[in-house]
C-alpha cells in the first residue's frame, strides 16, 4: 500500500530532563519534530487546518478511533492562524450548563496533556478572575458562578478585599471610575504555552501516522449528489480535495480552520452563521512578575496576564466590523491601555513591544458550530470566536469521535449546525462578549 | 483607522460609526419558511473580497448607509448608497 | 576595554561646562548634559551594563542607540530605559536590571556552564514529571524573567494627545528625509519631519567628514528656516489603515510621553539603514560594538571607546569609524577587510581583553572590536502598509517591493547613492509627496456631499519619475566560521536556530517561536535577518527562499501611559443630582449614569411610597419624540401589539422584540398630540433603541414620514408615587384636571408645573402605586423637585430611589429586560404573550414570534420561597429535587417591606410555570429550599387598584 512504509516508523526519543543532559553531553541534535511527507492521493480523512483544533482532531482519530491514514493540511506552516495568535488562557467557567460541560472536559485535557503527549505545555493553573464593574455584571458573575458549582467546576464570586489579596496589583478602591464589585475566581484557570500544544499534537499524531501537509493549500472541496453546483450542497457526499499540490480523495473532509471557515464550508456548498472578524493583542516588554493570576474585564474590553518570561499579554474584544486583514489598529491599543491603567495605575511605565491580531469566526450565539452539515462526509468545527484555543482538546477528542462513528457525541450536541435550523441557540452571549 | 466615506459627512474615522454587518434583504415575514427566514437572522456570505454592507454615522449625520468594501483590503468602491436593505437583523 | 572620555571633538553634542551627577547601582557619578546614560557611564570607563536573559553573560555597549539591547537600565520606577538613547538627567537613580545580587558578580552566569543543556526550546523538553512540581518549576523558570521592576505605586502622570492632519508626514531626519521635508514644504505642503534621534541630521551626526558636517548646518539652517514642522526623541510608531499613524514624541516638555495621531495624506518612510552585527563566537563580549557605537561614542559624545582596536570592515562606515578611533587616541591593532574576504573568526582573552581571532588563526592583542559587517533595512513602516520587502544578495540587505503609492520610500532604506544623490532623492520624494498629498486633499474635501465648493479638479496621481537609487555591492556577512550569538536580549546563538530548524522548525516563524529569536525588546531591529540567515543555512537556502518575518507596530515601543493618555471618562448625571448630594445619596453606577441608589432607608422608602407619597429621579428614562403621520405605523412595526388606534392623550405599555423574537426593549409610548407622540424606552436601552429605531425608518420603510429626536436629556424626568400623589399634585400643577376620571391611569397631558409650562405628565408608574411621571424641560428639572419637597411636606413626601423602586417593582411583579429576561428570551417567555398580535400584517420579529407560540418556552413567573425570611440570590439556580439538574434560576429577589416576605421573579422550564407549583432552590450556600410559583407576575395588589386611584 502507497505510503504505509512511510508510516512506520522508529519509536522517536521521549523528552526528558534524563535525554536532554545525554544529548548535551553527547552534542547530539534532536529528530524532527514531524515528518516532511509527500502528499497521498488517498486518505481516509483529511483534516483542513494545522491549528491546535485540526491537529487534535488528527491526534484523537489515532489514538482513540486507530484512524491514522489521516492527513492535516495548512496553506501556511502549523499553528500559523489563532493557534499562535491567542492569549492562551485556558478556564471552564461558562455560563451554560453545556458549555461548562464540555470546557470542563478541556481543562480536564488540559491537565493530563504535558504528560500524555510528552512535551511540557506549561498549563499554568494559577487562577483566573473575571471582574465585575456594575451590579448587572456582578449578578453574571453569580449566575456562572451557581451553574459552574452544578457542574463540578472550581468557580465562586469574592469581592474586592479577597481580589486584592489574589492580585494585589489591582486598584480595588472606590478611585476609579468603574470601580472593581467583585470578580468570578476561577482557580484552575490558567494559561498555556499555545506554541507548545501545537507541536506537541502534531508530534504525537506524526508518531502515530498521520501526516502534516504545510504550505499545502485547499482550493476545492469535491462533492457529488448534492442540490448545488458541481454536486455539492444539502444532500451531497464529500468525494475529495482538490490543493495546490493535487487531488487527494476522501470520503471524510473535518474543516477545522479559523478566519477562513466560510470560504472552506462554501466550497462544499454550506453556508454557514459567521462573521470573520479580526482580533486583537498585545505584548508590552517583560517585567519582573508582579501579576500572578490571569485578570479579565468584560466592561473595560480588556484581559491580560504576565508570562513566565514577564510580559504583560493583553486581548479585548473583535474588531467591531468584518475583516480578513490581520493588520493591527492604533485605537485597539489606545483603548487597552486605558483599560488596563483603570485595573492597575501602576503599570503605565510599561511599554507595548507588539500588536498582532488573528481572525475570529463569531456566531450570533457566541458558540462554536461543531459536527456534521447537510453534506455527507463534510465536518465543521468552527466558529470559535474568540475562545477556540481553550476548547482545542475537547474538540479534537470529540470532532475524531463524530467523524470515526458517524454520531453527534453528546457532548457537542447543543453546538450543532441545524441549530440555526431550528432557532434553538445557546445561551452564552451574555457571558462571552469578552470571553476570556 | 479606516476612513468611511459616509455619503453625507465625507470620509470619517471609522470609530465615529456603526457598523451594520452584511446587507441582506428582509424576506416577507408573512410567507418566508423557517429555513429561509432563519437564513436571513443567521447565515452570512462572509467573503474574503468585495461585500455590501451597511454602516451607520453615528457621531455624524445619522444616516444609514451602504457600501461595498473589501474585506481583505478594506478598500471602499465608490459611491456609498442611502441605506438599502436592514442591516444585522438580532 | 577602557572607555574614557577625550577631548573636545568639532561634533560632539555635550555641554562640557554642565556636569550632571547621577547614581548608578548606588555609586554617584557624572557626566554632561547631552550625555546618554550610556555615554556618561562609558566616559566612565563602566563596562558591563546588564547581563543576558539566560546565560546571565555580562553585556556591554553594542550600538549605542535606541536599539542597543544590552542597555536596558531601570531609572527610578521607569523599567527597560533604554541606556543608549535615554539622555542624562541630574539626579537620575539608574541601576541595572537583570543581574543579582551585582553586575560584576551574577550568581546565575553559573548557567553559562550549563548552556549546553540550555538550548532552544529546552525547556518544552524537562518539567513534565512529576506533574504536581510544575508550579514550583515555573516560580523558578518565572524568576529568569528579565527587565525592570513596576512600582505599583507609580501614578498615572500626565500624559497626552495630539491629533494632527499633515499633508506629508516625513519618518527619519537624516539628509534625504530633511529635504524630503524641504521639499514638500517648498511645494506647499504642510509638512511633520519625526525624528527619532534627539537631533535631525542622521549619521551626518556623527560624522567627522567636513562636508558632511557642512551639509549638515546647511540642512538644519533651511529647516530653521522652513515651515516644516520638527519633531525631535519621536518615532512614527506605526503605519495603520489610510496612513493613520501613530507618533510618540518622548520630549515633550510637560507630557511624560505625547502620542500623536496624524492622518497623513502621504508617507516618506525614510528611517535609514541599521547597522547589523556579525554572528561569531564571542561576538557578544563587551569590548565587540557596531561601527555605528565606535563613531557615536567617538564624535558625539568624545568617548573613546578602547586602547587597543581591531576594526573589521566591510564597508565605508567600518573604515571611517577606524579612522575616528585614531583621532580619539585608540591604536588600530589591524583593520580586517570584509570586502577582501578578511573573516573575524571569534574572540578570546579575561575580562578587560577582546582578541580577535581571525580566519587563519591568528589572534591579535586588543581591548576593542568594532564590527562593520552591513545593514538592516528597517522596512517596518512599509510592511504595515503592506508591502512585502525583498531581498537583494548583491546589496545583502533587503528593499522594499511595492508599498501603496501614499507611502513613499528615500534614503537608505530605498537605495544607496553618495550624499549628493541621496539629497536629490529625498527631494525628489518630497515634490513627490506633496503632489499626491494635494490629490488626495482635493479628494477628501469633494467627497463630502455638503462641503464647500472644492476649486477645479482633482489633481491627476502624480508619477513616480524619480531617479531610482543605486545599490552599492556588499559582502553577505552574517555568520563566521563560528556560532555566536543571534538575539542578545533572548541569548539565542545560531547554533540555536540551526538545531531548530533539524528538529523541523525550519520555516522562519516556526523557529522564531521555538527559540523566541526576535521576540525581545528590539523585536529584530538587530537580529532578523541574522536569524533567517541562519535559518536560510540549516536548510541549505537563501534568505530570499527563507523570506523574512512580518514586522509588527510598534516601530518603537510605546508606553501604555501614553497610549492611554488623560484617559477621559464621562459621567453622566441628572439635573436633580445637586439635591441629592445634599441630601444623604447612595450612589449606584448605571452604565454612565450616576443615580441615587437610597437615601438611607431603602425599605422606609418603599412604605413611604406605598402609605403617602414619594418622587424618584428617572432622568436616565430614554425618551424618543416621534411626529410625523407615520408614527403609529411605525410602532406597530417595532412593537408586538398594536398602535393604530391609540387616541390624543392616550398612553400604551410595549414590548419590542428583534427579529429573532428575543425580547430587546419596553416601555410605554404617549400620543401627546394628532401627529406627535413621545416613546419612552428602558434607560439601559435608550441608545440603542434610538438607532433601531432609525435603522428601520431609513432602510426598511424610507418612504414613511416619521421624524425622530431623542430628547432623553432634554427632559429631567421625576415620578410621584403614592397614595398622596394626586393631592400632591394639585398643589403644583395648573391648566389639568386631576381628577381620577378626567385623567384616568394610561393618560398623558401637558400642564405647567411649578410655573414651568411645556411638561408632559403621565398617570403610570412602575411602583404599583397611584404615580404621575412628570417630563419637565430639563433645566428647570431641578425646581420642579424642589416644589414638590416644599408642596408636600405635610404629605410626608420624601425621596425614593432605584432599590426603593426595584423592590416595588418586584412587589408588582413587573420583569427587567436584560434582569429578568436575557439573550435568549423570546417574547411569550415574559408572560406577557398576550401583547404579541400576530394578526398584524408585518412587526419585528413576527416569524418567529409566531412559531414561538407553538414551542414550549421557559417563562419568567412570580416565586415566594417557602420561608418568607429566606431570600434566595438573585442567580440562585433552581434544580430537581437534590440532583444538579438546572430547571430555571431566580433572576430577581427582594425583601418585601409590604408583605413582610422575600418575593422573586424567576425563569422556569415550561412545566413548572403554573401557579402553585413547588420548586427547589439551590441557595449559594449550598442549602436547597422550596419555593411555590405564584399565579400571576404581582406579588402585592395584582388586581392593580392601587395604581388606578
Amino acid at each position: 500500500m502507497a505510503g504505509l512504509a512511510g508510516r512506520l516508523r522508529k519509536r522517536p526519543p521521549k523528552y526528558s530532563a534524563a535525554a536532554l543532559a545525554w544529548k548535551g553531553l553527547r552534542g547530539q541534535s534532536w529528530p524532527r519534530v514531524w515528518r516532511d511527507c509527500d502528499l497521498q492521493r488517498s486518505y481516509d480523512a483529511v483534516v483542513i487546518g494545522g491549528g491546535v483544533h485540526g491537529l487534535a482532531t488528527a491526534y484523537y482519530l489515532a489514538r482513540n478511533h486507530g484512524m491514522t491514514n489521516v492527513a492535516v493540511l495548512d496553506k501556511a506552516y502549523l499553528g500559523s492562524g489563532g493557534s499562535g495568535r491567542n492569549t492562551a488562557i485556558v478556564r471552564s467557567n461558562y455560563l451554560t450548563p453545556e458549555g461548562v460541560a464540555f470546557y470542563d472536559r478541556s481543562v480536564h485535557l488540559y491537565e493530563q496533556m504535558a504528560v500524555e503527549l510528552n512535551i511540557n505545555v506549561m498549563f499554568s493553573q494559577r487562577g483566573h478572575l473575571t471582574l465585575a464593574h456594575s451590579d448587572s455584571s456582578l449578578r453574571t458573575m453569580h449566575w456562572r458562578a451557581e451553574v459552574n458549582k452544578l457542574g463540578g467546576v472550581n468557580s465562586s464570586v469574592i469581592g474586592p478585599d479577597e481580589i486584592k489579596k489574589e492580585c494585589p496589583s489591582l486598584d480595588t478602591s472606590d478611585h476609579p471610575r468603574y470601580p472593581i464589585q467583585g470578580a468570578l475566581y476561577h482557580p484552575p484557570g490558567g494559561v498555556v504555552r499555545h506554541d507548545a500544544v501545537v507541536w506537541g499534537y502534531a508530534r504525537a499524531a506524526d508518531h502515530m501516522g498521520v501526516e502534516m501537509h504545510q504550505k499545502t493549500e485547499v482550493t476545492d472541496i469535491l462533492c457529488e449528489g448534492g442540490d448545488g453546483p458541481d454536486g455539492k450542497g444539502a444532500g451531497g457526499r464529500v468525494t475529495g480535495v482538490r490543493t495546490n499540490r493535487g487531488d487527494i480523495s476522501t470520503p471524510i473532509v473535518i474543516n477545522c480552520t479559523a478566519g477562513w471557515a466560510s470560504l472552506i464550508s462554501t466550497m462544499a456548498g454550506v453556508r454557514l452563521p459567521i462573521t470573520t472578524h479580526p482580533l486583537q493583542a498585545a505584548v508590552t516588554e517583560p517585567v519582573k512578575m508582579f501579576l500572578p493570576t490571569v485578570v479579565v474585564s468584560g466592561s473595560l474590553h480588556v484581559y491580560v496576564s504576565q508570562t513566565d518570561r514577564g510580559e504583560l499579554v493583553f486581548g479585548a474584544s473583535v474588531d467591531p466590523y468584518a475583516n480578513y486583514s490581520v493588520r493591527g489598529s492604533l485605537e485597539f491599543t489606545e483603548g487597552l491601555a486605558g483599560h488596563v491603567l483603570e485595573l492597575m495605575p501602576g503599570v503605565s511605565r510599561m511599554r507595548i513591544l507588539r500588536q498582532w491580531s488573528g481572525l475570529c469566526d463569531m456566531t450570533p450565539d457566541y458558540s462554536p458550530v461543531m459536527g456534521f452539515t447537510p453534506v455527507d462526509g463534510f465536518l465543521v468545527d468552527v466558529g470559535w470566536g474568540t475562545y477556540g484555543f481553550k476548547a482545542a482538546p475537547v474538540s479534537g477528542e470529540q470532532m475524531a469521535e463524530a467523524a470515526a462513528t458517524g454520531r453527534t457525541p453528546k457532548l457537542i450536541e447543543a453546538f450543532a449546525l441545524s441549530r440555526f435550523d431550528n432557532g434553538e441557540l445557546v445561551g452564552e452571549k451574555g457571558a462571552a462578549s469578552v470571553g476570556h | 483607522m479606516l476612513l468611511v466615506p459616509c455619503p453625507n459627512c465625507g470620509p470619517r474615522n471609522s470609530t465615529d460609526l456603526r457598523y451594520g454587518g452584511e446587507s441582506h434583504a428582509r424576506p416577507d415575514p408573512n410567507t418566508a419558511s423557517p429555513a429561509e427566514w432563519r437564513a436571513y437572522l443567521y447565515l452570512r456570505d462572509n467573503p474574503a473580497g468585495w461585500l455590501r454592507e451597511n454602516w451607520y454615522c453615528a457621531s455624524g449625520c445619522r444616516r444609514w448607509f451602504s457600501i461595498e468594501r473589501n474585506t481583505a483590503t478594506n478598500e471602499f468602491r465608490d459611491p456609498p448608497l442611502p441605506g438599502d436593505k436592514r442591516g444585522g437583523a438580532a | 576595554m577602557t572607555m574614557s572620555r577625550q577631548g573636545v571633538q568639532p561634533t560632539e553634542v555635550i555641554d562640557r561646562a554642565a556636569k550632571l551627577r547621577f547614581r548608578w547601582n548606588g555609586k554617584r557619578f557624572s557626566g554632561f548634559e547631552g550625555d546618554t546614560i550610556a555615554s556618561a557611564l562609558a566616559a566612565s570607563g563602566e563596562q558591563i551594563f546588564s547581563r543576558s536573559m539566560k546565560y546571565h553573560r555580562p553585556r556591554g555597549i553594542l550600538t549605542a542607540d535606541y536599539w542597543d539591547p544590552n542597555l536596558m537600565v531601570q531609572v527610578g520606577d521607569d523599567p527597560n530605559v533604554r541606556a543608549g538613547h535615554r539622555l542624562l538627567e541630574s539626579g537620575m537613580d539608574v541601576r541595572s536590571q537583570n543581574a543579582w545580587p551585582s553586575l560584576n558578580r551574577d550568581i546565575k552566569a553559573a548557567n553559562s556552564l550549563f548552556g549546553r543543556f540550555l538550548t532552544a526550546g529546552f525547556y518544552y523538553k524537562t518539567f513534565m514529571r512529576p506533574q504536581w512540581l510544575w508550579p514550583t518549576y515555573e516560580r523558578v523558570l518565572a524568576t529568569f524573567a528579565p527587565g525592570g521592576k513596576i512600582d505599583l505605586d507609580t501614578p498615572h502622570a500626565y500624559h497626552d494627545k495630539r491629533y494632527t492632519h499633515p499633508d506629508v508626514v516625513v519618518a527619519g531626519a537624516g539628509p534625504a528625509g530633511i529635504e524630503a521635508a524641504l521639499a514638500a514644504s517648498g511645494e506647499g505642503a504642510s509638512v511633520l519631519l519625526v525624528s527619532h534621534e534627539h537631533a535631525v541630521g542622521g549619521h551626518l551626526r556623527y560624522s567627522s567628514d567636513a562636508a558632511d558636517q557642512a551639509a549638515l548646518a546647511e540642512l538644519r539652517a533651511a529647516l530653521d528656516a522652513s515651515d516644516v514642522e520638527v519633531l525631535t526623541d519621536s518615532t512614527v510608531t506605526g503605519r495603520y489603515e489610510d496612513n493613520w499613524l501613530g507618533i510618540v514624541q518622548r520630549n515633550h516638555p510637560i507630557a511624560v510621553e505625547r502620542l500623536i495621531k496624524a492622518r497623513a495624506k502621504t508617507l516618506v518612510a525614510a528611517p535609514g539603514l541599521i547597522e547589523r552585527p556579525y554572528v561569531f563566537e564571542g561576538n557578544d563580549r563587551p569590548g565587540v560594538i557596531t561601527s555605528g557605537a565606535a563613531r557615536r561614542l567617538a564624535n558625539l559624545w568624545g568617548v573613546k571607546p578602547g586602547e587597543r582596536a581591531v576594526v573589521f570592515s566591510a564597508n565605508a562606515d567600518g573604515d571611517a569609524a577606524a579612522a575616528d578611533l585614531e583621532r580619539v587616541g585608540t591604536e588600530i591593532a589591524a583593520v580586517i577587510d570584509g570586502r577582501t574576504g578578511g573573516r573575524i573568526s571569534s574572540t578570546s582573552g579575561s575580562s578587560r581583553a577582546v582578541d580577535a581571532v581571525v580566519a587563519d588563526g591568528a589572534s591579535i592583542d586588543a581591548d576593542l572590536l568594532v564590527v562593520a559587517a552591513g545593514w538592516t533595512a528597517p522596512t517596518s513602516l512599509l510592511n504595515m502598509a503592506g508591502d512585502r520587502p525583498v531581498y537583494d544578495p548583491a546589496a545583502a540587505r533587503f528593499f522594499p517591493s511595492d508599498p501603496p503609492s501614499n507611502v513613499l520610500a528615500t534614503g537608505g532604506l530605498a537605495g544607496d547613492a553618495d550624499l549628493d544623490g541621496l539629497r536629490q532623492h529625498g527631494a525628489a520624494t518630497g515634490r513627490l509627496a506633496a503632489a499626491r498629498a494635494a490629490a488626495v486633499r482635493h479628494r477628501l474635501q469633494s467627497r463630502t456631499a455638503r462641503a464647500l465648493p472644492v476649486d477645479g479638479d482633482e489633481p491627476a496621481w502624480a508619477p513616480d519619475e524619480r531617479v531610482p537609487l543605486g545599490r552599492d555591492p556588499h559582502p553577505e556577512l552574517y555568520r563566521a566560521d563560528t556560532h555566536g550569538m543571534v538575539d542578545m536580549s533572548e541569548d539565542i546563538s545560531s547554533k540555536d536556530l540551526v538545531a531548530a530548524a533539524h528538529e523541523g522548525y525550519d520555516s522562519v516563524e516556526l523557529a522564531k517561536r521555538y527559540t523566541t529569536a526576535t521576540m525581545g525588546p528590539s523585536q529584530g531591529k538587530l537580529e532578523t535577518v541574522n536569524t533567517v540567515a541562519a535559518i536560510a543555512e540549516a536548510r541549505g537556502e537563501t534568505i530570499s527562499q527563507v523570506g523574512t518575518t512580518v514586522w509588527r507596530p510598534p516601530y518603537a515601543p510605546l508606553t501604555l501611559g501614553a497610549l492611554a493618555g488623560r484617559m477621559f471618562e464621562p459621567v453622566r448625571v441628572s439635573p436633580i443630582h445637586p439635591w441629592h448630594e445634599a441630601n444623604n445619596v447612595s450612589i449606584i453606577q448605571a452604565g454612565q449614569w450616576l443615580r441615587p441608589d437610597h437615601y438611607g432607608d431603602p425599605a422606609a422608602e418603599v412604605r413611604n411610597v406605598r402609605e403617602n407619597v414619594g418622587l424618584i429621579d428617572v432622568t436616565p428614562l430614554g425618551k424618543l419624540d416621534l411626529r410625523g403621520p407615520d408614527v403609529p405605523k411605525l410602532l406597530s412595526l417595532l412593537y408586538v401589539n398594536k398602535w393604530m388606534k391609540l387616541g390624543v392623550g392616550r398612553v400604551r405599555y410595549g414590548m419590542m422584540c428583534a427579529e429573532d423574537g428575543v425580547v430587546l426593549d419596553d416601555g410605554v409610548t404617549g400620543r401627546l398630540g394628532e401627529d406627535h407622540y413621545m416613546m419612552s424606552t428602558t434607560s439601559s436601552g435608550a441608545g440603542g433603541v434610538w438607532e433601531w429605531v432609525e435603522n428601520w425608518l431609513q432602510t426598511e420603510r424610507p418612504d414613511w414620514q416619521v421624524h425622530v429626536t431623542p430628547v432623553t436629556t432634554a427632559y429631567a424626568s421625576i415620578n410621584v408615587a403614592g397614595p398622596k400623589s394626586r393631592e400632591l399634585m394639585s398643589r403644583v400643577c395648573e391648566g389639568v384636571d386631576l381628577d381620577a376620571e378626567a385623567f384616568p391611569y394610561m393618560t398623558v397631558r401637558e400642564a405647567t408645573v411649578a410655573g414651568v409650562a411645556g411638561c408632559f405628565m403621565w398617570r403610570i408608574g412602575f411602583t404599583g402605586e397611584l404615580s404621575f411621571e412628570l417630563h419637565v424641560p430639563a433645566g428647570h428639572g431641578l425646581h420642579v423637585w424642589e416644589a414638590l419637597m416644599d408642596s408636600g411636606s405635610d404629605l410626608g413626601v420624601g425621596p425614593f430611589g432605584l432599590e426603593a423602586q426595584r423592590i416595588m417593582r418586584l412587589e408588582k411583579g413587573h420583569f427587567i429586560v436584560g434582569q429578568d429576561t436575557d439573550g435568549l428570551t423570546l417574547g411569550p417567555s415574559t408572560g406577557l404573550g398576550s401583547l404579541i398580535k400576530l394578526d398584524k400584517d408585518d412587526f419585528a420579529g413576527k416569524p418567529e414570534l409566531a412559531w414561538a407560540a407553538d414551542r414550549s418556552l421557559p417563562m419568567v413567573v412570580a416565586i415566594q420561597p417557602d420561608d418568607p425570611d429566606v431570600v434566595p440570590e438573585e442567580a440562585a439556580q433552581i434544580v430537581r429535587g437534590d440532583t444538579n439538574e438546572i430547571l430555571g434560576r431566580i433572576t430577581s429577589s427582594r425583601y418585601s417591606p409590604t408583605l413582610n416576605r422575600s418575593i422573586c421573579l424567576g425563569q422556569v422550564e415550561p412545566d413548572l410555570a403554573a401557579g402553585g407549583t413547588k420548586v427547589t432552590v439551590l441557595l449559594e450556600s449550598g442549602e436547597r429550599i422550596g419555593a411555590t410559583v405564584i399565579d400571576h407576575h404581582a406579588h402585592f395588589d395584582p388586581a392593580g387598584e392601587r395604581l388606578r386611584g
